[in-house]
């Protein structure tokens, strides 16, 4: 009761966040965190720990059971990702997405991540059974020496063994991730992964160019000098490369680092780059809930005992002020290739982007970086490999 | 000494007693002169000790000749395992200048370390105070100080009796209190000063009323007069920071004396440096915190500087460079502002064409080539003294920063004097820091300014996209002016930022442009995942990028952060 007095005080204050959340209130996603993996990857910054010897089936209990906390909520879109939700023994993940789909009955979109290697015709069929429409493959890589180097434990072939098993269990919903610029990588190898991809006939992919992200092995084999990262001239080359071989294969680029079929774009993913609203569930998952950022720690053992009390999981909350969630769909929306759309950002900031923004907008535009027409301000094709560069001068008002 | 006395009890007595500042006592230094009062029964009189303990660093030389003006004697304090110190040797001469009585004191002799009789020898050998005549003491013990005490009644003259001349009184020292305005640190020389007497500054004009007067013992206490030859303190209503300069002499407003005492003279400032606030809201705090310390302190100076690089800020003058740190930390410390600082530089004399001489403080400041006959650049005469399996180290790094050599001289088998002439822009960066490097924290350093003489020197220029950055020259000897430009670009080019051009850096000396680097344009910069939990750290990450890119300064199109600017004397790899 507090908590709700609580958030419409808030309501109140913050006016654009209020109008955000009610006019997209019924296109608000859910995320589902499963923190468990086979074994952690050297470049993965996500909070996940390995699954062996751990009780897997209370900690799915307890997402259960912060799930029921949100009944009657309406979410449009469902994504369960991680680690690796294939890391639970299969009716454990086919039971937590049979209990979303159940509680939830308006989700038009249902994407589960998979890792090649560990899923088999049993599992996908029970996912598919259970409701699922989109499967988010793991690839990384067509590459033995480069699945190696990331510390991936599937091999190349496997990549295509399950996309034969997803299509075979009537899955034509296929997204696959690939990371480029790995250290030690050629273009040569880039464009082979990408050429393995497109010949799979995938119709949707991400490509990202490997981070180092802090606290991973890579960020610390780099500080170390046991490992150098891809040249920057280079990892723009494979970028530009990859943007342009994609779209001639119809791919076409919807997001920075994301590639779709028209009509095959992740509705869930365009949620978050739109800045509407989403509930996270699970250890370390995020939140953006009436105007406020909720993040929960990373930490299961924490987590399941709060929730297992009947408690708030532990975590941190961020009230958007009217000025961040103005900033913050701001920067969002420049990351699609649509960028802002600015009747849809009035109608969810209350604010008019090119008066709001008139000052970057005019450098940037001076210095070709954004394309205005009268409906829209996008990132130039030229911007992309720089977007950061352009995108801080819209991360505050002043 | 302050125990003996009765001054205070042994329960009182911590180290340091007189260095009331924080950072003297953490540097275990002494930096502003401080008085005390003592009296001590000899021979069946009373006789009273006015003590003034000064600074012994070489920067500070300012303070002590201030303190000896108002002295009739020095103790020379020699420590019994450190041996004579380049600085002893400055103060001495010193204190022979002002015609001080000098009683050479060696203390901790208690030491497990001590070498008392070799200690005894250098002063002999270096000052000419016969080796019998040493005090060996212990201060902490007490060892030798009756002594001592006895021989300071006995050996150093009394004031002179001047009781019924007109009142002079020597400031020599100030400082600012919050509660009761400016409080003078005085000696009496003539007459006599008394509570409610109406006073004036002969220097600076005005007059006031004393509010309170009294002795350092040690704390502050009150009296109703100070004597002809006393020391002290004297409240009397001085609001304003400006209106007492140290050096001043308090006389009767009544019976005015006819002349002033002679005063000091101005110190000589040979490094200036740029202070900027780190936030622009701060200038006039940075203005008033700069007053207070001005007041404390004659030695130091400001005046208001405008940077097209760094904005509003003070060119400020010091002694030397621990003077410099200092001030820098009291600001911070006392004030609670940041400073930005540029990197120190020597004051230049350049002769024009014309036949005029101009003094400058910063190489922007130099006017163009063809209107410059040559360039001085200071040089002084430096001291060190260091262990004798050190000096080839020693001798070496001298060589390199153009020092001559003029004589060395044993001060024992293990320990030598060197002395040389120096060019003050070699030695006043980080030249103390490396002889105390190759010495093993053993050499001590001292130098004396001995005047401007004319050098090959040469501007170097730096343009950063074509354009030259004035912030970023400097003037260096014409031997070591190719290399210093090579360097100092290759150090810009390690903290200007990547642009989303190309950035060429280059060096010009004498209008020829002799190296080039180029910070490569940036190709990549963008966030390749970001999903709902990013937004929040993404956030912050993006706006720091704002910020950072805010806090640099603008030189064309291409922006320059602050510490680009701190390279600038910066002669290491």
């Amino acid at each position: 009761m507090a908590e709700l007095a609580a958030g419409l005080q808030e309501d109140r204050t913050c006016d654009s966040a209020r109008r955000a959340h009610k006019t997209e209130c019924d296109a608000a996603g859910l995320y589902v965190h499963v923190p468990f993996c086979r074994s952690k990857c050297r470049y993965c910054g996500f909070y996940s720990v390995p699954a062996a010897g751990r009780d897997t089936g209370r900690l799915v209990r307890a997402l259960l059971t912060e799930l029921d906390r949100h009944e009657g909520a309406a979410f449009r879109t469902a994504y369960v990702g991680g680690g690796s939700p294939t890391a639970l023994p299969a009716e454990q993940l086919i039971g937590l997405v049979r209990r979303v789909r159940e509680r939830f009955g308006r989700i038009e979109e249902f994407t589960v991540e998979c890792n090649p290697g560990q899923v088999e015709p049993e599992l996908l069929e029970g996912l598919r059974e259970a409701g699922v429409d989109r499967l988010s493959l793991g690839a990384q890589s067509f590459h033995a020496a480069e699945l190696e180097r990331l510390g991936r434990w599937h091999s190349v072939e496997e990549i295509g063994h399950s996309v034969a098993m997803a299509r075979q269990a009537g899955f034509d919903n296929l997204g696959l991730d690939l990371i480029f610029a790995i250290p030690g990588s050629t273009l040569e190898d880039w464009r082979y992964s990408i050429e393995a991809a497109i010949a799979l006939n995938i119709r949707h992919i991400s490509a990202y160019s490997l981070s180092f992200e802090p606290g991973t092995v890579f960020d610390r084999w780099r500080r170390a000098g046991r490992l150098e990262a891809v040249d920057e001239e280079l990892d723009r080359t494979m970028y530009e490369w990859a943007v342009e071989r994609l779209e001639r294969a119809g791919l076409e680029q919807y997001e920075i680092s994301n590639f779709a079929r028209r009509r095959f774009e992740c509705r869930h993913n365009l949620g978050y780059w739109q800045n509407r609203p989403f509930v996270g569930i699970g250890p370390g998952a995020a939140s953006y809930w009436r105007g406020r950022r909720r993040e929960h720690d990373p930490d299961i053992e924490r987590y399941v005992a709060a929730v297992e009390d009947g408690l708030e999981p532990p975590g941190s909350v961020q009230t958007a002020s009217a000025d961040d969630a103005i900033c913050e769909t701001a920067v969002l929306n420049l990351r699609m290739r649509g960028g802002i759309d600015l009747a849809a950002f009035r109608q969810r900031t209350g604010h008019d982007a090119m008066e709001t923004f008139a000052e970057p907008i005019r450098r940037h535009r001076e210095l070709g970086h954004l394309d205005v027409t009268s409906r829209t301000i996008r990132l130039t094709w030229q911007a992309l490999p720089i977007a950061d560069a352009i995108l801080c001068d819209f991360s505050s008002l002043d | 000494m302050l125990e003996l006395t009765g001054t205070i009890t042994a329960r009182q007595a911590k180290a340091q007693i007189l260095d009331d500042m924080d950072i003297e006592r953490e540097r275990g230094i002494t930096i502003k002169a401080s008085g005390v009062t003592m009296e001590y029964e000899y021979d069946g009189q009373t006789y009273m000790l006015n003590l003034i303990d000064t600074p012994g660093h070489v920067d500070f030389h300012y303070e002590v000749s201030r303190a000896l003006t108002a002295c009739e004697g020095a103790l020379l304090v020699v420590d019994a395992s450190q041996g004579v110190q380049a600085q002893t040797v400055a103060n001495a001469y010193l204190a022979t200048e002002s015609e001080a009585e000098i009683l050479a004191v060696i203390n901790k002799v208690d030491l497990s370390a001590a070498e008392p009789d070799r200690v005894a020898e250098e002063i002999e050998h270096v000052l000419g105070i016969r080796k019998n005549e040493c005090f060996r003491i212990s201060a902490k013990s007490g060892l030798g100080v009756e002594e001592l005490l006895e021989a300071i009644c006995e050996l150093l003259p009394p004031p002179a009796d001047r009781r019924d001349e007109p009142t002079r009184a020597l400031i020599f020292d100030s400082h600012y209190d919050e509660y009761r305005g400016v409080i003078c640190y005085i000696r009496v020389f003539s007459g006599s000063l008394k509570l409610r007497q109406k006073i004036r500054l002969m220097g600076e004009g005005r007059t006031y009323q004393i509010t309170e007067l009294g002795k350092f013992r040690p704390d502050m206490r009150p009296c109703d007069t100070l004597g002809c030859g006393e020391v002290g303190y004297v409240i009397a209503n001085i609001r304003s920071l400006s209106d007492v300069w140290v050096g001043d002499t308090i006389t009767d407003d009544a019976r005015p004396a006819p002349d002033a005492l002679k005063g000091y003279h101005p110190p000589m400032q040979m490094v200036f440096s740029d202070f900027y606030p780190g936030n622009n809201t701060d200038y006039l705090r940075l203005r008033d915190a700069f007053d207070r310390l001005a007041l404390n302190d004659a030695s130091f100076s400001f005046v208001p500087q405008n940077s097209p690089a760094l904005g509003f800020g003070f060119r400020c003058g010091f002694l030397g460079l621990l003077h410099m740190e200092i001030i820098q930390e009291r600001l911070e410390r006392e004030n609670d502002i940041d400073v930005v600082q540029t990197a120190p530089t020597v004051s230049y004399e350049v002769l024009l064409r014309d036949g005029t001489v101009k003094r400058i403080d910063s190489p922007s400041e130099l006017p163009d080539r063809s209107h410059v006959e040559e360039i001085r650049e200071p040089f002084v005469k430096l001291e060190l003294i260091t262990t004798s399996d050190t000096i080839g180290g020693i001798m070496k790094l001298a060589d390199a920063r153009r020092c001559k050599l003029l004589k060395s001289d044993y001060l024992s088998p293990t320990r030598v004097m060197l002395e040389y002439k120096a060019p003050l822009a070699e030695i006043v960066y980080d030249f103390y820091d490396l002889i105390k490097g190759i010495s093993h924290g053993y050499a001590t350093m001292d130098y004396e300014f001995t005047g401007f003489e004319a050098g090959e020197l040469v501007k170097i220029d730096i343009l950063v996209n074509g354009v030259p950055v004035e912030a970023l020259s400097l003037i260096v000897h014409r031997s070591s002016a190719e290399l210093r430009g090579r360097k100092l670009i290759i150090k810009l080019k390690r903290s200007i930022p990547r642009h989303q051009f190309e950035v060429p850096l280059q060096v010009a000396i004498g209008g020829k442009i002799i190296a080039r680097e180029t910070i490569k344009a940036y190709r990549k910069d963008v966030t390749a995942k970001l999903y709902g939990g990013d937004v929040t750290r993404k956030m912050k990450v993006l706006k720091r990028q704002k910020e950072g890119k805010r806090r640099m300064k603008s030189v064309g199109n291409v922006q320059i952060p602050q510490e680009a600017f701190m390279s600038v004397l910066d002669t290491s790899d």
